[in-house]
């Protein structure tokens, strides 16, 4: 029996960021034995393969609510799990290449103001002044955000797996589950390659793979898994601050604890392609094109290495959160789109609220599963998916 | 030699010279033995270990850029050489307070948490510490190096011994390779066109259509390389291991790599670690520097024959203990396995000709697969008598396909199956000799060891064997967790000194089978490879589907 148990209140899909916060909210909350499986091993998917990247700008005033409290829990993660995730408020440096890109960012600029968050409207000097070697005449300015930053991703998971577990949450990796097991509408349990589990609900926090287990339990879904890329240079001294991204073609980049300087691009790839994370020459010299060109001053330096991850990308690039109305006791946690990362520490307590049929503080339209089941169109979207 | 075939460059402040076609380190070396580098984390000192531009022992800043390996960059006329890492100077570095403050490391993972007004400074202290180098100089001139791109029908990676018979053998069955191969001085094979000062960093399996391989690499002066073949043979030879014992970071802890190689360093009189014909070949080149041989189980007849001859005193059935020394090694510390007692050899450099790896990386990254031999204690390929992989038309040829004394194929039969199409691979059982498991046995052994100092498993990253240690404490299992819990194998040398060492170590940690513990493809590219060339031959792979 690999299951310490026949039942369990809930079961929790998938061991990454999103998963592990959820189990952690669930046994903070008292909800009674969870059990967590994951196809893989610890950070084996996004939550290992992520820039690490932690924004609070945004189109939408939910997502921008939820990065809020998000930036806050980080900012305490080393005092209450006992690991460093060692949160560097950097900020976020978005660049506008020319007086179209630089108005969007103005739009965002003032829904990111009327939060209370002081974000800046900068000039293409200042920055220069922030971003050392920039290209002259590559920006017309940006917008920056100081209390933005970045985390190293893995210690956020180590840490979570202890404490959940330290709150007698049972985590087994290397187990996929295969679908769930329903009686009259309502989940009764799940279905795992290392046998079944009962379980009144079961949470599908599967990232990369939420939308083939969604379909493994007969729920049609419009998540789709895209293939990003992200490469590493040798370390060096500290020399830059923020996360700079780039609204054109999704380029960002930031200088990590240990010096490397760790970015990626928005490269096409055709979805449904081989579900591999090589990296691929096509990113690499990409990436490497841009970076030279904005940087010309990294030009003499090392690509270390490069790796892929996927992306669980939702129609309207806000995440899916919230009980499936086609099945009870199912409930969503994906369709972060790559920003699973960002949002974990709140969207996972919302999550747990879910799981425990207690009242969620989100707009439905921007975050329920439903939003896809109607006839109209969404009426939200958050089209600020870079970085 | 005329004036005309001498170079001038400035090291810090004092202007040296070095001979046409000389690395760096080569002429750095010949005013006596180069302390370049201090470690990332601890600034404990290091020297040069493996003379063929993996390790992290000769970096240093050329013109401005950071990292640079000095044993693999030719000197060029005028060239400004910098030390990096330490103040004021590799030798004498008052950074190298670090390594004594913190003589179990630095938890990253759990140090100081609280109180949250020390945490800032603490994170600012600690990101000082990394990277080695600091950030580019701007650039003089915007101009960059002219990519090559080369077609062909057979791409041979790698001109030594069996890449050239490789080679010779295809040009005989009516094929004209192309060579490449890393070292500038390659002699060219007749009939085959050769590519030589280009290292190979990233290899992709045809993808989106095509039926070719794409070879990304560069040349000696950071050009962009990009190579289309439709078959290749890879022949990109073995490597010398690392060993861990208490002071194996130690400057003058090389590899056999580094003593065989031309680099000329003043290493003195060295112990040499191993019982085959490496160790042998390295006595022979010693010659009076061969100050004992020492290895883990009894030593083969042929390097007993050299050894009598050179009157160089033999250990067998001895472990190595520790590097004895401040800064640079002066002596070997050594345990007779039956319990018969402890020595020091005195000397100045421990030569570690124990393990010879495959340069195997390539093949994984296009998709061959592997499998964990015990002798010697480690992965290699799965390549079958003829030279292939299972992969279709990607074959692999001497050290890198296989351990060293087991059978290789013939040039020939290799050429045929480079010609036909056939593309399963037959198995072939390995046909090895020695003692299974004497790695395992040899770690088994040390462990037991008392520390005294710090044990650094990555000399890359600065990664002890404390810190594993604690991951699986803490329940963390298996190398991919490990890796990303400690950072061993992620540094500069892409784990080539410590994976192999890490997964013989994690298996008695974690009291499983070596084969458990489980590998790691290392990312690409292979080695650190310049943006400017990879950048320069975007405009190739703009179009293409992902693998």
């Amino acid at each position: 029996m690999t299951f310490a148990r026949r039942d369990y209140r809930a079961v929790v899909v998938g061991a990454g960021i999103i998963g592990l916060y959820t189990a952690y909210h669930l046994a903070r909350r008292g909800a009674g034995p969870v059990l967590v499986v994951d196809r893989g091993f610890l950070s084996s998917g996004g939550s290992g393969r992520n820039g690490g990247g932690v924004r609070q700008q945004w189109e939408t005033r939910g997502t921008i609510r939820l990065a809020r409290e998000a930036v806050a829990a980080y900012r305490r993660f080393g005092r209450d799990f006992g690991t460093n995730v060692w949160f560097r408020q950097g900020g976020y440096l978005f660049l506008a290449e020319g007086p179209a890109e630089l108005e969007r960012l103005a739009r965002v600029h003032e829904v990111v103001r009327s939060e209370g968050l002081p974000s800046q409207l900068l000039t293409a000097e200042q920055v220069a002044e922030r971003v050392p070697g920039i290209a002259p005449g590559s920006v017309v300015g940006g917008s920056f955000l100081a209390s933005d930053g970045t985390v190293y991703p893995f210690p956020a998971v180590w840490g979570l797996y202890e404490a959940v577990r330290a709150l007698g949450v049972e985590v087994v990796l290397g187990v996929s589950a295969l679908g769930v097991r329903a009686e009259q509408g309502r989940v009764q349990g799940v279905e795992t390659s290392a046998g079944p589990a009962g379980a009144p609900t079961v949470v599908n926090a599967a990232g990369g793979w939420s939308a083939e287990f969604s379909r493994a339990c007969g729920l049609e879904v419009p998540n789709v898994a895209t293939r990003h890329e992200i490469l590493a240079t040798e370390p060096m001294k500290p020399f830059l601050d923020p996360m700079v991204v780039r609204a054109s073609d999704g380029l960002y980049f930031s200088q990590t604890m240990r010096g490397e300087l760790v970015g990626g691009l928005t490269v096409p790839h055709e979805p449904g392609t081989r579900r591999g994370v090589p990296s691929s020459p096509r990113f690499v010299t990409a990436m490497a094109r841009a970076l030279v060109g904005l940087l010309p001053r990294l030009r003499g330096l090392g690509v270390l290495r490069a790796w892929a991850g996927f992306y669980d990308d939702s129609p309207d690039g806000l995440p899916v959160i919230g009980e499936d109305p086609r099945l009870g006791g199912f409930v969503h946690a994906n369709g972060f789109g790559g920003h699973g990362f960002m949002l974990a520490p709140s969207a996972s307590e919302r999550v747990a609220r879910a799981v425990l049929a207690e009242p969620v503080d989100l707009d439905p339209k921007e975050f329920s599963p439903a939003r896809f089941l109607g006839s109209g169109a969404a009426p939200s979207r958050e089209r600020l998916q870079l970085g | 030699m005329g004036r005309s075939t001498s170079r001038q460059f400035r090291f810090g402040r004092a202007q040296l010279e070095a001979r046409d076609g000389e690395s760096l380190l080569a002429a750095l070396a010949r005013r006596g033995w180069p302390s370049l580098v201090r470690s990332v984390r601890y600034h404990r000192p290091r020297g040069p270990m493996c003379g063929v531009g993996d390790c992290t022992g000769c970096l240093v800043r050329v013109n401005g850029v950071p990292n640079q390996r000095a044993c693999r960059r030719p000197v060029r006329e005028g060239d400004q050489v910098l030390t990096e890492n330490s103040w004021p100077s590799p030798r004498h570095d008052l950074f190298g307070i670090a390594d004594l403050l913190l003589p179990h490391g630095l938890d990253t993972v759990h140090g100081l948490r609280r109180p949250a007004f020390l945490t800032g400074t603490y994170q600012r202290a600690v990101r000082r510490l990394a990277g080695y180098g600091h950030a580019p100089d701007p650039p003089a001139s915007a101009t960059a190096a002219e990519p090559h791109r080369r077609e062909a029908e057979v791409l041979v990676v790698g001109a030594g011994r069996s890449g050239r018979a490789s080679a010779e053998a295809l040009v005989r069955a009516g094929l004209r390779p192309l060579l490449l191969e890393r070292r500038a001085d390659a002699v060219p094979v007749d009939g085959a066109e050769t590519l030589a000062g280009t290292t190979a960093s990233m290899l992709a399996p045809p993808a989106g259509g095509t039926d070719r391989f794409s070879l990304l690499g560069f040349d000696l002066d950071g050009a962009g390389v990009v190579v289309r073949a439709r078959s290749v043979v890879v022949a990109t030879g073995g490597y010398d291991a690392g060993l861990l014992f208490e002071g194996s970071d130690r400057p003058g802890v090389v590899t056999g790599d580094l003593a065989l190689s031309g680099v000329g360093l003043p290493l003195g009189p060295s112990v040499i670690v191993g019982s085959g014909e490496r160790a042998r070949t390295v006595v022979e080149r010693l010659g009076k520097d061969a100050a004992a041989v020492v290895a883990f189980g009894d030593i083969g007849p042929e390097l007993v024959r050299t050894a009598a001859e050179l009157e160089v005193p033999l250990y067998p059935r001895s472990r190595v203990v520790r590097a004895v020394g401040r800064g640079r090694v002066r002596a070997l510390e050594v345990a007779r396995r039956d319990g018969a007692g402890r020595f020091r050899l005195a000397c100045s450099a421990v030569v570690l000709a124990h393990r010879r790896l495959p340069n195997d990386q390539l093949l994984f990254q296009a998709g061959a697969a592997r499998s964990w031999r015990d002798t010697p204690g480690a992965y290699f390929p799965e390549v079958d008598r003829r030279g292939r992989t299972g992969v279709a038309r990607l074959f692999a040829v001497g050290s890198a396909a296989r351990p060293a004394g087991s059978a290789a194929p013939s040039a020939d039969e290799l050429a045929d199956a480079v010609r036909g199409q056939e593309t399963t691979l037959a198995p072939s059982p390995p046909e090895l000799g020695g003692r299974p498991g004497e790695l395992l046995a040899y770690y088994r052994e040390l462990l037991r060891e008392r520390r005294r100092g710090k044990w650094v498993l990555c000399p890359c990253e600065d990664v002890l064997l404390e810190e594993v240690e604690r991951a699986v404490e803490r329940g963390f299992r298996g190398l991919e967790v490990v890796k990303r819990y400690t950072g061993v194998g992620t540094g500069l040398c892409q784990g080539r000194y410590c994976l192999p060492e890490a997964i013989v170590a994690l298996a008695i940690l974690e009291g499983r089978p070596p084969t458990e513990v489980g590998f790691i493809t290392q990312r690409p590219p292979l080695v650190p490879t310049p943006l400017s060339a990879l950048a320069a031959v975007a405009g190739e792979f703009a179009t293409e589907l992902p693998p």
